[in-house]
C-alpha cells in the first residue's frame, strides 16, 4: 500500500494490462526477467475489463466526460548526451459512442402493479454521478407514442464516482404523465473523423406492459445487487482447444480460474430463437430436424474433417456455394453457415471448412460445445496471467503509466521510460497496449475497423428451457441486407456474472454504423423494449448499453516507427476466440527471448506440504510411488530447488507433493510428506467446491525459493514418473 | 467452501490471505507456521502462491489451510481479484517496530473488506497480527487500545507474535480457523459451484457432465 518509488532498471517494462500484455508480463516473470508492469487505468485488465453494475456506471461516465488530453509533460531534462525522447499517447481513444439506457423502474414498485407512476421528473442525484439514464416510468398502456426527443444532455456532472448511481428521469415537457420516456443520455464521442457515425438516438416513447406479469427488477435493486454483476466490456469464449485454453493449462494459469461450459448454440431464424444441434447427442435429440436431415448432417460433420479433393475444388469459392452443392437442405445450411463456422455468405470454402474443423474439435473436451466461459467474467483472465507473473516477482501499479520513452539515438532502442512521476527507469525492451501509441508512431496498413457492442440486462432467457442456468452462444445472421452478422452470449447467474434472477446477454459484430444502429435493431427484436411489438414472450430488457470499441485485428506487434526493442499490443479483435491476443505474446516473447520456453508451468504450491507438527495421519493411507522431479525453471541465473515428489496413484488424479529444501542451517526434521487426500475424482467431492486455489492442478514443477538457493546444496532428485500435461 | 466428506472425516479447504505492508514478516509468519522455519534473509517470495498447512483439527475434521502471502503487488496494493477471490479468512500483519506499518492496518482492512465477502455479505473473519514482537522496546500496556482498536476497525481479535522465536503464530491460526469454522456451519453449500470446470480435470469435468459420478 505504501507508495514507494520503483526500482530504477527492469528488463522488461509493460504499459497495459490486456489480455496479451498480461500474458507477455506472466511469460517474462516466469522464466526469471523483471518485469514492472503498469497501467494508467484503476483497474485490471485494460478494454478486457469486467465491472460490477456500479462500476460500470462508472466507467460509462468516465467515458462520457470530456477527458482533457494531458499536458505533456518536458522530460527532456533526463535525458543524457545522445537520447531523445518519445512521447506516449496519454489519450486512447478506443472507446465510443457510449449509450446506456434503463427500461425498468427506479425502486421497487409494490403497490404501484396497477396504477401509473408518475412521471418521474425528479432529479435524484445523490450528489454523485449523474447517470443519466432515462428509464420507462409507466406501467399504463402508452403504447405506440413515439415522440422526438431531441434535447441535449444534461450537463454531466463528475463528482464523487463512488455515490450511488441514480438516473435521472426527463421530461420533455411534452410527454403527458402517462408517457414512458427515454433516451440515451450517456454518450460520449470521441469522433475523430474516423469511427462510425455516432447515433443520436432519438425518441421514442415506451411502449410498457400491458399486464405485469412478473415483478420487473428494479433499477435499485440492480445497483443495490450491484456486486453480483461481472460485466465485461468484451464478449469472447473460450475454444476448448484453443491456443488461451492450451496456455492456460501449460502455464498453470489456469489455477487460478474456474470455467462454465456453454451449454448451447442457438441461432435467430425466421423470427425465431432455435437451438443448433452440434454434437452427435444433440443430432440425434433434435426435434427440428428430419430423419433425412440427421443423417445428413451426420454425413457431412464426419466427412468435413478431412481434407478431400472435392472440397479442395471449391477453394476461393464461397463456402455458402459449397454448402449448397451438398445438397443438404436450408436447415442444415444455415446451422453450418452460421452457427457451427460462423461466417459470412462470401467467407471461401477453405476458412469455412477449417472454422466447422475447429469447432468439431474442440466438441466434447469438457462439455457439449466447443466452448467454454470463465466464471466471474472474461476480465478474470487477464488478472491470472497478472497473478501469476506477481508471484514470479513481477511488480504492479496501476493508476501509473508511462509518459515517454528514451531513445538512444545511435543504437534507436529504448534504453528507459519515464513513469507519469517523472522516474527515469531503465529497461531492455518495452512492451505496450496499442491505445498508448500515438497514431503518428503506428505503421496502420488499413483502415481503422470497429466494433460494436451491446450489453443486456434481461430478465429471462431467450429461450427458455428446463434449466434456468445455461450459458448459450447466439448467432445471429444478418437481420437484413447490410446489416452484420451479430455473435451474442447469454449468461446465466451462476456464471456469477449477473444477479440471480437475472441474464447478462452481450452482443457484438463488426461495426457498420455506431453500436446502438448496428445492434438496437436485433435487441428490439428479440428482446421485449420499449421499442418493440408484440413480444410478450420476449424477456424484456432491464437495462443496456452501447459502445464501440477499437478492433485492432488488423495490427502488427513491430514495424512501427518505434525503436526496435519497442512491441505493441493490439487490444480486442472481433473475433469469438483469444487467438489473436495469445498469439501476439507469444509472438513477442519469442522476438525477446528466442531460447527461452513461453510459460513453462508453474509450481504447483499444492505440492509443497511442510507438515511439521504431528502426524501425517489420514487421508489416503496410500502408497506413495516415490518420483521427483528436477526442473529447470529457465531463470537462467537461479539455482534449481530441489524437492522430493511423492506420488499417489489413485484414480485419474495425481497427488504429489513436494519438500522444499530447508534454508541454511535450519533442521528440516519437523517436515514430513503428507498425502494430500484420497484422490476424490468425484464430483460433489471435496475438489468440485474447492476454491480457484490449485488444489486441482495436476502439473508438478519445481518451486524457485529465492532464499533457498543461499543454502548452497544442491542435490539431484528423483525424477517424478509423469508429469501430467493437460492433455 | 465446505469439503466432501471422506468416510466420517470432513474436509475443509480454507483461503487465508496474509497481508500488510512490506517487510512486516508475512512470509516468515507463513514460513514459521507451514514450514517451521525462520530466516533472518530477507527476500521476496518468488514462484509460490500460498503454503498449504494441513491441521487434523479434530478427530472429524480435517483442515486444508491454504495461506495466500502477496506476490510482487503489495508494493503498491494492487492486488488482483484472483488474490481476494473466494477467500474465508485474513491476517492483517504489521511490524511492532515500525509505527507506519500499523498504521496502514486500517488501510488494508479496508481494501479487504471492499474486495471479498462471505457468501451471506459479511466481512470474512480476519485477524490483526502484531509481529516481531520478540523486538519490542518495552513490554508498554496498550492491550485495553488495541482491543478497542479490533474492535472499531472489526478484527475478531489480535495477538502479538514472533515468526522468529514462534511465539503465538499456532495460537492466532487456531483462533482464525475456529472463527472460520463456526461461520462455515452458517454458510450453505454453493451448490452452482458443482458443475465448474478446472481446465486441467478434463476427464473428471467430462463424466460430471454426463452426470456419473
Ligand atoms: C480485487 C477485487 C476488486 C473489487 N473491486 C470492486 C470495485 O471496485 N467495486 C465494487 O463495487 N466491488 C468490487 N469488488 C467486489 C466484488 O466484485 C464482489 O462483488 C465481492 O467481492 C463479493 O461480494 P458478494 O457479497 O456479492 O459475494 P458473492 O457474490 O456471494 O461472492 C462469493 C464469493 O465469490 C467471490 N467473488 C465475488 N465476486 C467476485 C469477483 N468479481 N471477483 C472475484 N471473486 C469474486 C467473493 O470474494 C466471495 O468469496 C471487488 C472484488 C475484488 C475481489
Ligand atoms: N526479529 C524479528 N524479525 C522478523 C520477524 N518476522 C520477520 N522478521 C524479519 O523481517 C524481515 C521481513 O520479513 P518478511 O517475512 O520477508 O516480510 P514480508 O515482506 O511481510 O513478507 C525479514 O528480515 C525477517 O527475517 C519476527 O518475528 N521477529
Ligand atoms: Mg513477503
Amino acid at each position: 500500500m505504501a507508495a514507494e518509488d520503483l526500482p530504477s532498471e527492469f528488463d522488461v517494462v509493460i504499459l497495459g494490462t490486456g489480455l496479451a500484455e498480461s500474458v507477455v508480463a506472466a511469460a517474462f516473470s516466469r522464466v526469471g526477467q523483471r518485469v514492472l508492469h503498469v497501467d494508467r487505468r484503476s483497474y485490471y485488465a485494460a478494454n478486457w475489463a469486467s465491472f460490477t453494475f456500479n462500476g460500470l456506471l462508472t466507467w460509462i461516465q468516465e467515458h462520457h466526460e470530456e477527458s482533457q488530453p494531458e499536458e505533456a509533460q518536458d522530460w527532456s531534462s533526463l535525458l543524457e548526451e545522445g537520447e531523445e525522447l518519445i512521447y506516449l499517447s496519454s489519450d486512447p481513444a478506443s472507446i465510443s459512442n457510449v449509450q446506456a439506457f434503463c427500461f425498468t423502474s427506479e425502486e421497487d414498485e409494490e403497490e404501484e402493479a396497477s396504477s401509473p407512476d408518475p412521471p418521474n421528473t425528479t432529479e435524484e442525484e445523490t450528489g454523485g454521478a449523474n447517470e443519466d439514464v432515462v428509464k420507462e416510468t409507466s406501467e399504463t398502456e402508452s403504447a405506440d407514442l413515439k415522440e422526438e426527443e431531441t434535447k441535449e444532455k444534461p450537463e454531466e456532472r463528475a463528482d464523487g464516482a463512488e455515490k450511488e448511481q441514480r438516473f435521472t428521469a426527463l421530461n420533455d415537457g411534452k410527454s403527458t404523465v402517462q408517457t414512458d420516456v427515454f433516451r440515451p443520455i450517456t454518450q460520449a464521442s470521441k469522433t475523430d473523423g474516423k469511427e462510425p457515425g455516432a447515433d443520436q438516438p432519438t425518441a421514442s416513447a415506451a411502449q410498457s406492459q400491458s399486464e405485469p406479469a412478473k415483478k420487473k427488477i428494479s433499477y435499485a435493486q440492480l445497483v443495490k445487487e450491484g456486486r453480483r454483476f461481472n460485466i465485461d466490456l468484451v464478449s469472447k469464449l473460450l475454444y476448448s482447444r484453443g491456443s488461451l485454453v492450451d496456455l492456460l493449462i501449460k502455464s498453470n494459469v489456469s489455477r487460478y480460474a474456474e470455467f462454465k461450459n456453454v451449454t448451447r448454440i442457438l441461432t435467430y431464424r425466421h423470427g425465431k430463437v432455435e437451438q443448433v444441434p452440434c454434437s452427435r447427442a444433440d443430432v440425434f435429440a433434435s426435434r427440428q430436424l428430419s430423419v433425412v436431415e440427421k443423417r445428413k448432417l451426420m454425413r457431412f460433420l464426419t466427412s468435413c474433417v478431412e481434407e478431400t479433393e472435392e472440397q479442395r475444388a471449391y477453394n476461393g469459392r464461397p463456402y455458402l456455394e459449397f454448402l449448397c452443392d451438398q445438397q443438404l437442405g436450408d436447415n442444415l445450411q444455415h446451422f453450418l453457415l452460421h452457427s457451427i463456422a460462423m461466417v459470412t455468405e462470401d467467407t471461401p470454402t477453405e476458412e469455412g471448412l477449417s472454422s466447422t474443423r475447429h469447432f468439431l474439435r474442440c466438441l466434447g473436451r469438457y462439455g457439449n460445445t466447443p466452448f467454454l466461459f470463465p466464471v466471474y467474467g472474461l476480465g478474470e483472465i487477464p488478472q491470472c496471467f497478472c497473478r501469476m507473473c506477481a508471484v514470479f516477482g513481477g511488480i504492479y501499479c496501476l493508476r501509473h503509466s508511462v509518459s515517454c520513452l528514451v531513445v538512444d539515438k545511435t543504437t534507436n532502442r529504448c534504453k528507459a521510460v519515464v513513469d507519469s512521476q517523472g522516474q527515469r527507469i531503465s529497461c531492455s525492451h518495452f512492451v505496450v497496449e496499442e491505445g498508448s501509441v500515438g497514431t503518428d508512431w503506428k505503421m496502420v496498413t488499413s483502415p481503422p475497423r470497429f466494433l460494436s457492442r451491446a450489453v443486456l440486462i434481461t430478465d429471462g432467457s431467450i429461450l427458455p428451457s428446463d434449466s434456468d442456468q445455461q450459458v448459450s452462444m447466439v448467432t445471429v445472421p444478418p437481420i437484413a441486407a447490410g446489416c452484420p452478422a451479430v455473435k451474442m452470449v447469454e449468461l446465466c447467474s451462476s456464471t456469477m456474472t449477473c444477479m440471480p434472477g437475472t441474464y447478462l446477454v452481450h452482443l457484438t459484430c463488426q461495426s457498420v454504423g455506431s453500436a446502438y444502429e448496428d445492434l438496437s435493431p436485433v435487441v428490439t427484436k428479440l428482446f421485449r423494449t420499449p421499442e418493440s411489438h408484440d413480444q410478450e414472450n420476449c424477456p424484456s430488457v432491464l437495462w443496456c448499453l452501447y459502445f464501440n470499441m477499437t478492433d485492432s485485428s488488423g495490427l502488427e506487434v513491430e514495424g512501427h516507427h518505434l525503436p526496435s526493442n519497442v512491441f505493441v499490443c493490439s487490444g480486442p479483435d472481433g473475433s469469438l476466440g483469444h487467438e489473436h491476443a495469445i498469439k501476439q505474446a507469444e509472438l513477442i516473447f519469442q522476438k525477446i527471448l528466442p531460447e527461452e520456453d513461453f510459460c513453462p508451468p508453474a509450481p504447483n504450491p499444492e505440492d509443497i506440504i511442510y507438515d511439521g507438527d504431528n502426524n501425517s495421519s489420514s487421508m489416503g493411507g496410500e502408497e506413495n510411488g516415490g518420483a521427483g522431479e528436477e526442473e529447470n525453471d529457465g531463470a537462467g541465473e537461479e539455482e534449481e530447488e530441489k524437492k522430493e515428489v511423492l506420488e499417489e496413484n489413485d484414480g485419474e488424479e495425481e497427488k504429489k507433493e513436494v519438500v522444499e529444501e530447508e534454508e541454511q542451517s535450519l533442521q528440516t526434521e519437523g517436515i514430513r510428506l503428507q498425502p494430500l487426500e484420497t484422490g476424490s475424482g468425484s464430483v460433489g467431492g471435496s475438489d468440485s467446491c474447492s476454491p480457484p486455489a490449485g488444489s486441482q492442478i495436476s502439473r508438478r514443477d519445481a518451486v524457485q525459493t529465492p532464499e533457498q538457493h543461499t543454502a548452497s546444496t544442491h542435490n539431484p532428485q528423483r525424477e517424478s514418473a509423469s508429469c501430467m500435461m493437460g492433455n | 467452501m465446505a469439503g466432501g466428506s471422506v468416510s466420517e472425516c470432513k474436509e475443509y479447504l480454507f483461503k487465508v490471505l496474509v497481508i500488510g505492508e512490506l517487510g512486516v514478516g508475512k512470509t516468515s509468519i507463513i514460513k514459521r507456521y507451514v514450514h517451521q522455519l525462520f530466516s533472518q534473509h530477507y527476500r521476496a517470495t518468488i514462484g509460490v502462491d500460498f503454503a498449504l498447512k494441513v491441521i487434523n483439527w479434530d478427530s472429524k475434521t480435517l483442515v486444508r489451510l491454504q495461506l495466500w502471502d502477496i506476490a510482487g503487488q503489495e508494493r503498491f496494493g494492487n492486488m488482483t481479484r484472483v488474490y481476494y477471490k473466494e477467500a474465508v479468512g485474513a491476517f492483517v500483519v504489521f511490524d511492532v517496530t515500525r509505527g507506519s506499518t500499523f498504521e496502514a492496518v486500517s488501510k488494508w482492512k479496508h481494501d479487504l473488506d471492499s474486495k471479498v465477502k462471505l457468501a451471506n455479505g459479511n466481512p470474512i473473519p480476519s485477524v490483526l497480527l502484531a509481529n516481531k514482537c520478540d523486538q519490542k522496546k518495552e513490554s508498554s500496556n496498550n492491550t485495553a487500545l488495541m482491543d478497542n482498536f479490533c474492535k472499531e476497525t472489526g478484527f475478531l481479535g489480535w495477538f502479538e507474535t514472533s515468526a522468529k522465536d514462534n511465539i503465538n503464530v499456532d495460537d492466532a491460526a487456531r483462533f482464525l480457523v475456529e472463527n472460520i469454522l463456526a461461520n462455515d456451519k452458517g454458510l450453505p453449500y454453493e451448490e452452482s459451484n458443482g458443475d465448474r470446470i478446472k481446465l486441467d480435470k478434463e476427464t473428471v469435468a467430462a463424466e460430471s457432465k454426463s452426470g456419473c459420478c
